[in-house]
């Protein structure tokens, strides 16, 4: 079993590491390194604002180690025929999850002492911690995650559930609790506590599972949704096969297409309008991308750093609508229709350049209402607009006809 | 309307799969392609809808090639796959305003082509319905409705026969007699020989990417003489000779 455990691992690993080598091209880390920057910068500068413990201070520590606590879930890597070739193996499943378990504690552990580091100067002058009881709490949720990870599996058996309640409720509840007791009293209350969990789980663990039946389906279905989770992210930025993105009606959006005439040269915008505002990726994407920019532009009032948000966003939002193109162009139809190349590039050019221009506005609002009528915020929206005809006629033009 | 193959040559990648095929489909005839899985339907289908570039050879339909008017020549043709290939964001109605819009025709009377097509084929209530709503089957009616309301002389059908419930089958036979009737051309490839062996004028039957046999069905009775055989008879007589 934990040949099978790691030969799924090594696939598993192979998958992932295709995609990240993909996701990480030049354009990604240019604008990753930027946007990195960006935030050091705002945090840095948000840092010198405090300068005196502050009653937010301490809330803010323990919400913020309670959500990276919820981080990561058990990667089971069960695959759809298993409940049916492996059905007879149940009994020794219980070592494949284990290595399973153990695999799936290095990201949250990673994940949850950068995070701890990162927020350590932030703890030390506005929740006045002491260097030593952030240690001990990050130290706490990291053996905290542990436990959690192990009654994951115990949810796999189908124990999940105690008193009534989901075993993951009464986890985090008690993770609050300990976290409020270890940051107003004292710092190891929660490290002991995680300590305790994490010795009954791994004491308890061969016989709570060995009294319970593995819940195939259930199992199955969790991690197909965590594998969906995961490409669906890297389907941002990259084509993965397998994800098939929602489609809505959305009639309500259709006034939108009340100005494209049916005509043979709006052939293609006719299609992409549509498939624009129904698809959930793309509608998703520019949606997402919109308001993350409209509320960090109505927060910073850095007149560089909101001209980089500013400039930055309408290209990421240009530059992640082209796989777009390039799935339409897959439909083997189109290729038959007697319409020429160029007007599938012409119609895309008109969509993107609609949907960077609806940004640009809102974006403008943002940035009135933060610089109100000024020198710095005319310079920022028509830097804006600069990039919206950069993007919009010469960028995505002559990316379209690469993918030719 | 006439499509001719002169000695095409062709395939994906290297690998040649159609080696020098030659037949034509005269103006008003039905045209069954008949061949063993592989022996190279599909492709020869997909080099004259102009998806693969012929390695030698020439297709032309009435005397003109893909390479001299890219759009008169698409114009001319109607394509219904085997798989049907659907917008999955587009509703069923608007893929008929698409394809109107696509091969640039005129919307009020093509659109009354469609709803009699819709209704023939028991659609014209699902017009605002997604294409992942439909089965499979309703998916290749739809492909069906935008090939024939358009105003293409030539219309090539690949499978037609299987996935389509026997009341389909019949009618999509119907239509194809009607624009038969109009002097279009259909060429169709297809396994379901009993079905086409009484409704298509001619048959080509391929091999190896060669056509072994091309004829009408008593031309083709006499060159493998069997006077009594049906295409059946032929078609096993034909893939056995490879023995």
């Amino acid at each position: 079993m934990t040949k099978l455990w790691k030969e799924r691992l090594r696939r598993h690993q192979l998958d992932q590491f295709k995609y990240l080598r993909l996701i990480f091209n030049d354009n990604f880390v240019l604008a990753f390194i930027v946007l990195i920057g960006a935030l050091g910068f705002w945090y840095s500068n948000f840092l010198d604002t405090i300068n005196q413990v502050n009653v937010f201070g301490k809330p803010v520590v323990i919400i913020l180690f309670w959500l990276i606590a919820q981080s990561g879930s058990v990667a089971t890597l069960l695959e759809e025929p298993d409940s049916t070739f492996l059905l007879v193996k149940e009994k020794d499943f219980y070592e494949y999850f284990q290595a399973a378990k153990n695999y799936s504690s290095m990201l949250p552990v990673v994940t949850i002492a950068l995070v701890g580091f990162l927020m350590s100067p932030f703890a030390f002058k506005a929740a006045g911690l002491s260097v030593l009881s952030i240690v001990m709490l990050t130290l706490g949720v990291v053996v905290y995650k542990f436990g959690m990870l192990n009654f994951e599996v115990f949810g796999i058996y189908g124990k999940d559930n105690f008193k009534g309640l989901s075993a993951k409720n009464w986890i985090n509840l008690i993770l609050i609790a300990l976290l409020i007791l270890a940051v107003y009293l004292n710092s190891f209350i929660l490290l002991i506590g995680a300590i305790v969990l994490l010795g009954i789980a791994i004491s308890r663990s061969k016989q709570i599972c060995g009294s319970g039946q593995l819940q195939w389906q259930n199992a199955i279905a969790k991690e197909n949704q965590r594998m969906f989770r995961i490409k669906r992210f890297y389907n941002l930025f990259t084509d993965v096969p397998g994800v098939n993105s929602k489609i809505r009606r959305r009639k309500w959006l259709d006034f939108l297409f009340k100005g494209i005439k049916q005509e043979q040269s709006n052939t293609y915008l006719y299609l992409f309008a549509r498939g624009f505002v129904r698809n959930n990726e793309y509608i998703g994407l520019f949606f997402r991308l919109t308001v993350i920019q409209a509320i960090m532009l109505c927060l910073i009032d850095n007149f560089y750093i909101s001209l980089i948000v500013e400039m930055l966003f309408i290209y990421l939002v240009g530059f992640q609508l082209k796989p777009y193109f390039k799935e339409t162009m897959q439909n083997l139809m189109q290729r038959i229709y007697p319409v020429k190349q160029t007007d599938k590039i012409k119609d895309f050019t008109k969509l993107s350049t609609f949907v960077l221009f609806v940004q640009w506005i809102i974006s403008a609002f943002a940035i009135l209402y933060k610089f109100s009528f000024s020198m710095n915020s005319l310079i920022i929206i028509a830097a804006g607009l600069l990039v919206l005809v950069f993007v919009g006629y010469f960028y995505i033009p002559r990316q379209l006809k690469k993918i030719f | 309307m006439t499509l001719e193959l002169k000695e095409l040559t062709g395939g994906y990648g290297q690998v040649s799969v159609l080696k020098k095929e030659t037949f034509t489909v005269e103006d008003g005839q039905v045209v069954g392609l008949i061949g063993l899985n592989g022996a190279g339907k599909s492709t020869t289908i997909k080099h004259i809808i102009g998806l693969l570039t012929p390695r030698g050879g020439q297709i032309l339909i009435d005397g003109l090639s893909l390479q001299d008017n890219v759009e008169e020549y698409r114009k001319k043709i109607a394509y219904v796959p085997e798989m049907p290939i659907l917008y999955s964001e587009l509703t069923l109605k608007e893929h008929i305003d698409l394809t109107i819009m696509a091969y640039d025709l005129d919307h009020d009377k093509t659109w009354a082509k469609a709803h009699e097509l819709l209704k023939t084929f028991r659609l014209d209530n699902k017009l605002d319905w997604f294409p992942q709503n439909f089965s499979k089957g309703m998916k290749q009616k739809v492909m069906i409705v935008c090939a024939f309301m358009t105003d293409a002389r030539l219309f090539i059908i690949d499978e037609p026969f299987t996935g389509l419930d026997p009341l389909a089958v019949n009618d999509l036979l119907n239509i194809v007699e009607e624009k038969k009737q109009k002097g279009c051309s259909v060429l169709m490839s297809t396994h379901v020989l009993a079905t086409v062996q009484d409704h298509a004028d001619k048959f080509i039957l391929l091999n190896h990417g060669q056509v072994r046999a091309d004829g009408t069905l008593d031309e083709l009775k006499e060159k493998f003489d069997m006077q009594n055989g049906n295409l059946d008879d032929i078609y096993i007589k034909m893939s056995n000779e490879d023995q």
